[in-house]
């Protein structure tokens, strides 16, 4: 997680966003220490509900840039990130993805951790980068815990996009610090030998399986009308001058310089 | 400070309750309202849809109650006066949110027009059955304010109040109308902006570095602060600390519950708000609220006739409860009679503060309906005629509940 903080840290510095108009809900705690070295503002919620308690500070505040970090691999709220996408609210999605791979009986499988699931686990992870990417979303990406500074690269270009961007990080759980603490190390190297860089790659091809390649990479980078410019479109259309526009309108059409 | 003429509609109208009260929210300067429509209140949500865009008040459909909820949240931290609106299921949905809003001490409006209920219920319908949800629905302890309207006018008008509440107690504030008063049309009349009382945020104006979240001011209301404005803000679900910051020590826990309980509960008697009738040497108090008030006037009359003495009490203010006032009436008088459209909710509140010293009847009803009024006559008469006060809660046997199952279900032999 620590590698994560920094990374989220240098791609804000690479935004050159003021930290001040940045907030964070998350369903993962932060330690105060964290977030005031980061200097954003901080709101931990409630487990799932991080993209819509997001949503609301952006329509709340449009000038606020708004970093959801989820985990549990979005089971709880994953609605919120289907719908949030296709309306294309201007979030950046950090999706935590908690899945530790472990050689299990001579075979790389995806395990929760193994205190929680001590036969390992037998279901096939989510390709987020492919849900993100055909619900509608403008950036998408997967990078591991190992990948800091193409991470923190991402996180600055998918600041600067109008419209939802999402990026999956490979990264072990704080459980699994708590009860398996030799595998820190084999783990990095592990994401070193079985992960591959294709950006650009088709995210269709992107899934996570038990025996092929951890791709990583950048997947979609593309322009589409937010729902704040959908909203204002929509209601200037009908009402016209009786109408104020919420928020500030794109400075070209399909805006953004990502 | 008064209200923004921009977001009055002022004007002479015959609209029903549910619009009503959506209008009433724009009055009291919402800016955001976030809610997945839902029968029978779906006629606030298009209110709001309808003249929100045109004062500067965002909607959003979301996706679910779930959504709705933490979206309002989300817009109250980013400054903003913000309402859901739901019923039923949704309202069940909503719950685990509440207690979130609560810990955070998020001002927000929770508008509910009851229907029938559980589960599915009868969506079309009336119900009083989620008073209790109201005030215990989330897991821990917190204290929300519910008010209960019973007309398309004091949906406008409470909802202006309700607002005003969340802001000055930074509390979920619940409109628990229900489905009869939602969609009751009558004339309601919308004053000028300038004889509409509105509270301001109350927000924190000094140094950043001096700013503690949670901590409470004289009335034990911390000041607020909004998102994006260099506080480097920690805020957080978990207990926490006056700077929010998490802790488990049992000590900051019971300081840091205890006043959000407290904060209601010590301001109650500025809270509360009662409407009160005949109640001077009254044998006889009818405590009701919602449409459940607006029946019981005639049956309040049709018991007038037959020479009893009644008084009535409305609970416009149901939570937090007036515990004194039915204490101090429970002295007074011989006999409460509570008619509420579910099987004993707010009656047992009225049994604990009325401590054996008078009767307490209910008159229930399953809902999916209103009460007759000759049962309220009846159930008046009924208690005015026990030569002492009954134990516990009575309840009593209504015309419907004899015909369809003789008053109650009995285990066969």
């Amino acid at each position: 997680m620590n590698s994560i903080i920094e990374a989220i840290n240098k791609g804000i510095e690479q935004s050159g966003l003021d930290r001040n108009k940045i907030s964070i809900p998350s369903d993962i705690p932060f330690e105060p220490e964290t977030v005031k070295s980061l200097g954003v503002d901080y709101f931990q919620v409630p487990r799932g509900r991080a993209i819509a308690f997001g949503s609301g500070l952006k329509l709340g505040n449009p000038e606020l840039k708004i970093i959801p970090v989820v985990g549990d691999l979005m089971t709880l709220g994953g609605n919120h990130f289907v719908h949030g996408t296709r309306r294309n609210m201007e979030l950046l999605v950090l999706c935590i993805n908690s899945f530790v791979y472990h050689k299990v009986a001579g075979k790389s499988v995806p395990v929760v951790t193994e205190a929680f699931s001590p036969y390992s686990t037998f279901e096939e992870p989510f390709n987020f980068p492919h849900l993100g990417n055909s619900c509608g979303a403008v950036y998408t990406a997967r990078w591991t815990a190992l990948h800091t500074a193409e991470l923190a690269k991402s996180i600055a270009e998918a600041l600067h996009k109008r419209g939802m961007s999402m990026i999956e990080i490979l990264a072990p759980g704080p459980s699994y610090y708590r009860y398996v603490t030799d595998l820190d190390s084999e783990l990095l190297q592990f994401y070193f030998e079985n992960s591959t860089v294709k950006n650009d790659e088709d995210p269709r091809n992107a899934a996570i399986t038990a025996d092929g390649k951890i791709i990583v990479g950048k997947f979609t980078d593309k322009e589409r009308a937010t729902f704040i410019d959908s909203y204002n479109i929509q209601h200037t259309k009908i009402l016209g001058d009786a109408f104020t526009p919420h928020g500030s309108l794109p400075e070209k059409t399909g805006g953004g310089n990502g | 400070m008064k209200a923004d003429p921009k977001s009055v509609l002022t004007g002479v109208y015959y609209i029903d309750g549910d619009v009503a009260a959506g209008y009433g929210a724009l009055a009291a300067g919402c800016k955001f309202v976030a809610g997945y429509p839902i029968t029978p209140s779906t006629e606030a949500f298009e209110a709001v849809c309808h003249r929100g865009p045109k004062v500067g008040t965002v909607f959003i459909q979301m996706e679910d109650e779930l959504g709705s909820i933490s979206a309002i949240l989300g817009a109250a931290w980013s400054g903003a006066k913000t309402m859901t609106i739901t019923s039923g299921p949704g309202y069940s949905l909503m719950q685990d949110a509440i207690g979130f809003g609560a810990m955070l001490e998020t001002p927000f409006v929770l508008l509910n027009i009851q229907r029938g209920g559980p589960s599915t219920g009868v969506p079309t319908k009336t119900g009083q059955a989620d008073m209790m949800q109201s005030r215990w629905g989330s897991h821990g302890d917190y204290e929300v304010i519910a008010i209960a309207p019973d007309s398309p006018q004091e949906m406008f008008d409470y909802t202006v109040k309700a607002f005003n509440l969340a802001e000055k107690y930074r509390c979920p504030v619940m409109i628990m109308s229900d489905e009869c008063v939602g969609h009751m049309t009558e004339k309601v009349v919308i004053p000028e902006a300038e004889k509409i009382d509105v509270e301001p945020r109350r927000l924190f104006t000094g140094k950043a570095a001096d700013y503690r979240p949670f901590s409470p001011g004289p009335d034990l209301v911390p000041k607020m602060a909004k998102a994006g404005e260099g506080l480097n803000l920690y805020i957080t679900g978990v207990v926490h600390n006056e700077n929010g910051h998490p802790v488990a020590d049992e000590k900051y826990k019971s300081a840091c519950i205890r006043r959000l309980v407290d904060k209601i509960r010590i301001n109650k008697d500025k809270i509360i708000e009662l409407k009160e009738e005949g109640i001077d040497g009254a044998d006889v108090i009818v405590v009701s609220y919602g449409i459940s008030s607006r029946v019981a006037v005639k049956g309040v009359e049709m018991a007038r006739q037959k020479g009893i003495k009644v008084g009535t009490l409305r609970l416009v203010t149901v939570w937090p409860f007036p515990d004194d006032r039915i204490n101090e009436l429970a002295m007074k008088t011989k006999a409460f009679v509570v008619p509420e459209i579910n099987y004993g909710q707010v009656v047992y509140d009225v049994a604990r503060c009325a401590h054996g010293h008078a009767s307490v009847v209910l008159v229930p009803h399953g809902g999916a309906g209103v009460h007759n009024p000759a049962d309220v006559a009846d159930a008046i008469e009924f208690a005015v005629n026990q030569e002492k006060p009954m134990e516990g809660v009575h309840e009593f046997k209504t015309r419907l509940e004899k015909s369809v199952f003789e008053g109650g279900f009995k285990l066969k032999e």
